[in-house]
């Protein structure tokens, strides 16, 4: 599924004068599988952009297509339909649920369709480095864990397009490359391609194209 | 998963305070339904005369002795009472115009012999079959409906005689005939008791045999109507009682008695019932109240939920069942404590002389279930409404 960008201006971020390289107000496209990073520094809009794309946010001019399909005419079914087998996110506040725990959070997204066992998450979860805190409520991780859980908790789904928005904002170097590699793998093996939002670095990895705001 | 993380939020006190409103407002429902139900069958199948129905005459006064006051009804004055909004109908008591007499003629008991006086109603008066109350020239027998009092009597005469008293079974057994006559000619036909009255002082005959008596034997002067058959609306007694003393009317006083009973305690059971279900749609809005709180609560869940791709549907019926299935517990529970309490109830009553009948009554049940549907309804579409809302 390619993401069609038409002039797409969010409608708070209107008066605001964009730089010339800027996406903002332009038509491009996202070709399926892409690897893609977007750098912006603070307040471009970069959870705006992913926000869009999930379908959280409708407050844009323009058009927004995932192949033919217009996004503002899309039904809550059709989104619900379309999280749950072809978009999938990383939120940049998270959005765990800190009354369960890592393993209930994780289950809850499973439940949806099915794909793992909880062996095999918890196979992730120690891949991460968090393997300990499996039985843990969420709400006593640090958000460097609590990210790692958000992002295994974000592959465990079939998707076309996964959205990162600032996933390694407490990691250090090593772990990221680790939630790197996970993502990388599991995007390959479902030829599938990711937006990876960031504050100016590019954690590392080759990208096949890169935007800013 | 999904149930601890949608309602973990609750708050007990507030959920067992509207889980209270709702049990006390099904609760009285259900008993106030039931009782409006069989205080208004009170009375029907135990007299001749059909529930609410009275027999008036005007009342004997000094003045109508002298003939200054009528005693009879005129057309004009029925039709006046016939339009009041509490009367169902009001149709005259047609009396003999000829002259009557009731015997005995069986050889199994001894010969006695009376004038009376016969009175006819129409038929949709009566709480009697309409098949046996039918008379045509050449039939067997007239069917009539006699006083209990007159039965007294016959008794008393029997006793006095030396002779066996008959029970109401056996006089519905025995053969009696009556004579009716004039200056020229004389009749005489069988007769069969078909039911006793206290609400009446006079025997009933079927109108086909009163118009055939008034027709061949009949007097040329023409009769007044000196008696009404009133049927008062259902819960209005007190507005029919009203409109008699107005009137200077009176019924037999047994009619009375059962009819303001029957107005009193059907017209309690009627206010406990409109209380009741002022009761019910009050704890309604309570439990709506609680679920939309819950729901505002449980806000940032259920966003999450529909983010990670969870139906609004599944959402909407995990949240929607639950509180159906709380709200069917309490109509259960109403409606075992009711059965229970209706055991006493109904001792009470019995004890007090109020011999209502004691069956359950399918209306009661239907309203709960009514009560129960409407509540279903309503917290699903709120709960559609809540969750529609906080889709992103």
């Amino acid at each position: 599924m390619d993401i069609i960008f038409k002039n797409i201006v969010p409608i708070p971020l209107a008066s605001i004068k964009h730089h010339t390289e800027s996406i903002w107000g332009k038509e491009f496209i996202l070709k399926k599988g892409s690897k893609v990073l977007l750098n912006a520094s603070s307040g471009k809009g970069k959870s705006t952009f992913s926000s869009i794309l999930f379908g959280i946010r409708n407050d844009y001019n323009g058009e927004l297509l995932f192949d033919e399909l217009n996004c503002k005419e899309l039904t809550n079914n059709e989104w619900s339909d379309l999280r749950r087998n072809k978009l999938s996110i990383v939120f940049q506040d998270l959005q765990l649920f800190p009354s369960l725990t890592v393993e209930e959070n994780l289950l809850i997204k499973n439940d949806l369709n099915k794909l793992f066992s909880a062996e095999e998450i918890k196979e992730m979860i120690f891949r991460l480095g968090i393997g300990d805190k499996w039985n843990q409520k969420c709400s006593l991780l640090s958000m460097g864990q609590q990210q790692r859980v958000a992002i295994v908790r974000s592959l465990l789904q079939p998707f076309e397009w996964l959205f990162l928005d600032e996933p390694f904002s407490h990691l250090d170097k090593e772990n990221t490359s680790i939630c790197l590699k996970l993502i990388n793998e599991r995007c390959n093996q479902l030829n599938a391609g990711f937006i990876l939002t960031s504050l100016g670095s590019n954690h590392e990895f080759e990208y096949d194209q890169e935007i800013k705001l | 998963m999904l149930n601890k993380l949608l309602f973990q939020n609750q708050n007990q006190k507030q959920f067992w305070i509207a889980l209270l409103g709702a049990f006390l407002g099904m609760f009285f429902l259900v008993l106030s339904i039931h009782y409006t139900i069989m205080i208004n069958e009170f009375g029907k199948g135990t007299d001749v005369l059909g529930p609410n129905t009275l027999m008036v005459q005007k009342k004997v006064t000094n003045s109508s002795t002298l003939n200054l006051t009528k005693t009879d009804f005129s057309e004009k004055e029925i039709q006046k009472m016939r339009n009041e909004p509490f009367i169902e109908d009001i149709q005259s008591v047609q009396s003999n115009n000829f002259d009557i007499s009731f015997e005995t003629s069986d050889p199994l008991v001894p010969y006695f012999r009376t004038d009376v006086f016969v009175q006819t109603v129409p038929a949709n008066f009566l709480d009697v079959q309409t098949d046996k109350w039918h008379w045509e020239k050449g039939d067997e027998f007239v069917p009539m409906i006699m006083p209990r009092e007159f039965l007294v009597m016959l008794n008393t005469f029997m006793s006095a005689s030396g002779i066996p008293q008959i029970s109401e079974d056996l006089a519905k057994e025995v053969k009696f005939g009556f004579k009716i006559w004039n200056p020229t000619k004389t009749e005489k036909v069988n007769v069969k008791i078909i039911g006793f009255t206290n609400e009446v002082s006079s025997i009933l005959i079927p109108k086909s045999f009163m118009d055939y008596g008034n027709t061949n034997f009949g007097k040329s002067s023409e009769k007044k109507i000196t008696q009404i058959l009133i049927l008062g609306k259902e819960g209005q007694f007190g507005l029919v009682e009203e409109l008699m003393l107005k009137k200077g009317l009176e019924p037999k006083n047994a009619q009375l008695i059962v009819g303001r009973l029957k107005s009193v305690v059907g017209t309690l059971f009627l206010l406990i019932f409109s209380i009741s279900l002022i009761a019910v749609m009050a704890s309604f809005l309570v439990v709506i109240q609680y679920i939309q709180l819950l729901l505002t609560k449980n806000s940032y869940e259920i966003k999450t939920l529909l983010r990670l791709g969870y139906p609004m549907e599944q959402i909407i019926k995990i949240v929607s069942v639950y509180f159906v299935k709380i709200v069917a517990t309490v109509c259960a529970v109403s409606y075992v404590l009711f059965l229970l309490l209706k055991l006493l109830i109904d001792d009470v009553f019995h004890d007090g002389g109020l011999y209502i009948g004691t069956d359950l009554s399918l209306s009661s049940l239907l309203g709960l279930l009514l009560a129960f549907g409407i509540f279903s309804f309503i917290s699903n579409q709120s709960v559609k409404k809540e969750v529609r809302n906080l889709f992103d």
